[in-house]
């Protein structure tokens, strides 16, 4: 899901750059209103969270392992916009420090990752726990469609900004200059391993600790971290 | 996202690998060399333009002269080019060299034939613009990866972070990129303390459920430490002085050999657009 340096052309990496601006302003200005004072620390414990999530590896079937995202237990336990700055911040680590995700597709990925699942996922768990309370099952359930929808969702997106490369940048000889592969298949090539292995990962992830928090500490799940207040009014 | 053997001892290599990969980065930053006597501010301005200009070329001739200079680079601060080149190339390169086989055929890459060949019967046409998107494709990510590397290996973490503001970024992303980087390696030491103690609880089979939930239960965990950790740290703040505006010390100097460098980088760009 982290894109590379190379993969994407000029015009995808300053359009999502373009795109991600007002969304990174939008959310620090909320998050600076609704944020109390104390919580103020949290933001960049959420962000170290949201980082090191990809550190446990979960067992699959057939002795595999994977790993989650993270980014939807993160707005689901942040809240969308605090959750959005927290995954920037993790992405932006990730990118300038171990060189996981390019520097020019920094934008692109945090609009995958930051934006697109980060929302999507918040929106998506709100949607089916409706007004259950906090320890009921429906918000266990709610928390795995919402990892893995909104997982696949962000990996469609992905999907598309390497499949309109073609499109966008060749010689004309027919020499592609980025991503060399139209939608025709960087779709069923991204959606396939994200439909069938990495969406259940963060399904199971995203569910089990929501599942966990619910039994341990549901106060964790009901403030979201004091971030969460302009969502709840 | 996908990896084989016990989960265990992959989240604690993965947790172990972070922290020596820190470490090491750190030593070489400290290191002696030429991109470790330049101000980071101006080491991240030059190397964004020289990323950005890999992304702009459509030349290879600029792409392999930018993969040499950042080979040169490496060398001339100090960094083992063995060491380098196997941090560079495993793993992005190599994987886009792997998915980029396809495109070299007539299938993907319509054109002019350059080779022919049979596979078990199966015609294959390797074709020009084939070809020279590939090598364009995997010079283009694996000049990207390495100087994005070497910043990150020539630079102290911390002053790689605080240097973003040069960028105009504002205070609070700075604040909060700077703590979150500390507070990761705090993490990583949980994470290495807790797989252990997994491990020497579980013997050595665990059914994958069984593991999952281990897994899940670790993630909740954490996520509990850390909101507690949060009360404390804001009190820790409150003790030093914060006041509600996050403020940082800057204690960067740009000298000769950094406005010289800042030069040279600039004129060469100009250069290399006509």
């Amino acid at each position: 899901m982290h894109i590379p340096d190379g993969y994407l052309g000029p015009v995808t990496c300053g359009f999502f750059y373009a795109v991600m601006l007002p969304i990174w302003a939008a959310a620090s200005k909320i998050v600076k209103r609704t944020l109390q004072a104390r919580h103020a620390p949290l933001l960049a414990i959420g962000a170290a969270f949201s980082f090191v999530i990809m550190m446990f590896n979960l067992p699959i079937p057939g002795g595999s392992t994977g790993h989650a995202v993270g980014a939807v237990l993160a707005a689901i336990l942040l809240g969308p916009w605090a959750g959005c700055i927290a995954v920037t911040v993790a992405l932006v680590v990730q990118a300038l420090l171990f060189g996981d995700g390019g520097i020019t597709a920094i934008g692109a990925n945090c609009f995958n990752m930051a934006f697109v699942e980060v929302f999507a996922g918040y929106y998506l768990y709100r949607l089916i726990s409706g007004s259950s309370p906090v320890t009921s099952g429906r918000r266990v359930i709610a928390a795995g469609i919402a990892g893995y929808t909104a997982l696949n969702i962000a990996a469609l997106s992905a999907a598309v900004m390497f499949g309109i490369q073609p499109l966008l940048h060749k010689t004309a000889g027919g020499q592609s200059l980025y991503c060399p592969y139209g939608l025709n298949v960087a779709i069923p090539m991204m959606l396939g391993g994200h439909l069938a292995v990495f969406g259940w990962i963060e399904a199971i992830v995203t569910a089990l600790v929501v599942k966990y928090l619910q039994k341990h500490d549901p106060l964790l799940l009901e403030t979201g971290g004091g971030a969460h207040d302009e969502n709840h009014g | 996202m996908l990896r084989r053997n016990d989960f265990i001892e992959r989240s604690l290599a993965g947790a172990l690998s972070f922290l020596k990969e820190a470490v090491f980065s750190d030593a070489c930053a400290l290191d002696r060399g030429f991109l470790q006597s330049l101000d980071p501010r101006i080491k991240i301005i030059t190397f964004v333009l020289f990323i950005i200009r890999v992304l702009f070329t459509r030349d290879i001739v600029i792409l392999l002269f930018l993969y040499a200079l950042c080979l040169a680079l490496a060398y001339y601060s100090k960094i083992n080019l063995g060491f380098f080149l196997k941090r560079t190339w495993v793993f992005i390169p190599l994987f886009s060299l792997f998915i980029v086989i396809p495109a070299l055929f007539s299938f993907v890459t319509p054109g002019e034939v350059l080779v022919s060949f049979s596979i078990s019967g199966l015609k294959l046409t390797i074709t020009r613009p084939g070809l020279s998107g590939a090598v364009l494709f995997t010079a283009r990510v694996a000049t990207s990866v390495s100087f994005a590397v070497l910043l990150g290996i020539t630079t102290r973490h911390f002053a790689l972070l605080k240097a973003l503001r040069v960028f105009g970024i504002p205070q609070i992303f700075v604040f909060t990129i700077g703590m979150c980087y500390r507070y990761i390696y705090f993490f990583m030491e949980i994470i290495e303390h807790t797989c252990l103690a997994v491990k020497s609880r579980s013997g050595a089979k665990i059914h994958y459920k069984r593991g999952q939930r281990i897994v899940a239960w670790n993630i909740a965990y954490l996520w509990a430490r850390s909101y507690q950790l949060n009360e404390e740290v804001y009190l820790a703040m409150l003790s030093r002085g914060y006041s509600g505006e996050p403020a940082a010390l800057d204690d960067f100097r740009v000298g000769t050999k950094d406005w010289l460098w800042l030069a040279g980088v600039l004129i060469w760009m100009s250069l290399s657009f006509h």
